[in-house]
């Protein structure tokens, strides 16, 4: 294909990311409709949710600990490496990447840079605090003139092992479909590409995801 | 426009709302005719709209009744005609949660279901949704509401009641933002979270809403609720759904006893308000339109109408028990 056509060759990798993007958003979309959230209160900023803390991570935390939820990562041991630290085991929050400003902010946070050993880190993590290992992504969720000030509030989705699922319908996941020319029109001129699914995301333990809301400071 | 382009078509009777119509596809235009309209010869009565790609928003070419008679003069929405400017039709996608332009909110009561008056109050009507924020009303602020009561260019009322009145005056300083026209389109996802208004002392616990819920009889909802909120006790329990209208629902809970539910202080902020958070169903709902979670989200056309009787009668949604004829089509190309 990718020879034999190089504008069928670009579509196909567009169509790809688009994909595996709609998927990702939809599953966004579903956690930020059903999730119990809680509003970050410990910051200064005035607005309500107010920026994220290190409090407002503890509160996560303690709320998933004490539902049983499951940590998702293992801890990362100490070395004896100057500038440092052990990460504890975690839950996953996922975070748009407008908050990593304010991540770095936060008390006690610790960069991937900073792990012991940086390359158990996931390529779009950000770091960690507490019992929270931060994934960011530039289409994560947020709400636009949604807190007390009409500003932009994100949500942080903070969750242990299994507390959502992506059920696969119809025995198939997503396909991926291409038809040459000669089975798309009598006279052969124009090809079809494109892509399907049929999948449902979906929380599986409602106490085990929460959505950590938050404003920029 | 031709016939052979024409991929959907339909008829309804007018509830008196923004008329949604959830489409297969795309289109290019819509034709839409007001056959109790047609039929009636009322001076003033729009009676056919039609939109086409490359039209503006809430806008359509319109044939009206000039005069008591069956004589048919023409216009547009946004023109309009006898000194009035009507709602025309709107490609929507529900999927779309981006927010109206901001608009000033000039004064707000202090009551359990607060009056606010702006200037503009754009295409709301009964049923829409409206995002409120800035007001001194913090405990108000950054949260979705439905609204009813809505006079032109006056005012509009939170439909829903709180449990306690925000505590203090909105000021002159806030706004509010068009959020969706009806709660049939405002989730994505459903069914979907909402902020707690308020919870009856019942033998079954009544549950009022900030937005209507949509919720159907059989559904299972965690109540979540913050200290701040009082009814402690219904904190964190897994409770069925009787749906009672569209604003409230009752549980299964006996309430009676608990302490009393507030409506969070306007000082006490930042703060988490109450939510009931969906989590399934029981096995009475046994309906496909009621599953466990689904993408709710389509796309469409939105025939606007008004709570204004006047404007309602020269606009595609109509006025209720109207009934409504509608054909859509996709053109093979779109020249400009």
């Amino acid at each position: 294909m990718q020879a034999q056509d190089p504008v069928l060759n670009e579509a196909v990798k567009r169509l790809g990311v688009s994909m595996r993007q709609t998927e990702d958003e939809l599953t966004r979309d579903m956690l930020a409709a059903t999730a119990s959230f809680i509003n970050c209160t410990g910051g200064v900023n005035g607005d309500n949710p107010t920026e994220i803390t290190r409090f407002d991570v503890g509160e996560v935390v303690r709320t998933l600990v004490g539902n049983d939820a499951n940590t998702i990562l293992d801890n990362i041991e100490g070395e004896n490496k100057f500038g440092t630290a052990p990460t504890r085991d975690a839950y996953f929050a996922l975070a748009h990447t407008d908050l990593t400003t304010n991540l770095d902010a936060m008390a006690t946070f610790v960069s991937k840079a900073e792990y012991p050993a940086p390359m158990k880190a996931l390529r779009s993590e950000w770091g960690t605090s507490g019992n929270l290992r931060f994934l960011v992504s530039s289409v994560g969720s947020s709400v636009a003139s949604e807190s007390d000030l009409g500003d932009t509030v994100y949500n942080v989705f903070c969750m242990g092992m299994e507390a959502y699922a992506c059920v696969e319908q119809d025995g198939y996941s997503a396909s991926f479909i291409y038809r040459p020319p000669i089975f798309d029109g009598p006279l052969a001129l124009n090809c079809s590409v494109g892509y399907k699914f049929a999948e449902v995301p979906r929380i599986t333990n409602d106490l085990w995801i929460i959505n950590l809301r938050s404003t920029l400071s | 426009m031709a016939n052979n382009t024409i991929i959907q078509q339909g008829h309804f009777t007018s509830d008196g709302t923004d008329a949604l119509i959830n489409l297969r596809s795309d289109i290019d235009w819509i034709e839409v005719v007001n056959r109790t309209n047609v039929e009636a010869s009322t001076q003033w009565a729009g009676t056919t709209w039609r939109w086409e790609r490359g039209m503006g928003d809430d806008d359509a070419f319109t044939d009206f009744h000039a005069a008591a008679s069956q004589a048919i003069s023409t216009s547009t929405c946004s023109t309009g005609y006898n000194g009035a400017v009507y709602r025309g039709i709107t490609l929507i996608d529900t999927s779309d949660k981006t927010p109206g332009a901001a608009v000033a909110i000039t004064a707000g009561t202090n009551a359990t279901q607060p009056l606010y008056s702006t200037a503009d109050t754009g295409n709301l009507i009964e049923g829409s949704i409206v995002r409120i924020y800035g007001t001194d009303q913090r405990d108000v602020n950054g949260f979705d509401f439905t609204v009813d009561t809505v006079t032109l260019d006056t005012s509009f009322r939170l439909a829903n009641t709180l449990a306690t009145a925000p505590g203090v005056v909105a000021g002159a300083a806030g706004y509010w933002r068009f959020i969706a026209a009806s709660a049939a389109i405002y989730d994505m996802m459903y069914p979907a979270k909402r902020v707690i208004a308020n919870i009856t002392q019942a033998a079954a616990g009544v549950v009022t809403t900030l937005v209507d819920h949509n919720y159907v009889t059989g559904q299972k909802v965690r109540i979540n609720i913050p200290s701040d909120s009082g009814m402690i006790e219904l904190d964190g329990q897994l409770v069925t759904v009787t749906n009672i209208d569209a604003g409230t629902f009752s549980i299964d809970v006996a309430t009676t006893t608990y302490t009393a539910f507030t409506y969070p202080v306007y000082t006490v902020y930042p703060f988490t308000p109450a939510t009931v958070i969906p989590v399934g169903t029981d096995i009475s709902v046994t309906s496909s339109t009621y599953p466990a979670e689904k993408n709710a989200a389509y796309i469409g056309v939105m025939l606007g109408t008004s709570d204004d009787a006047a404007i309602a009668l020269g606009s595609p949604g109509g006025t209720a028990a109207d009934v409504i004829y509608w054909r859509a089509g996709k053109s093979f190309n779109v020249l400009t």
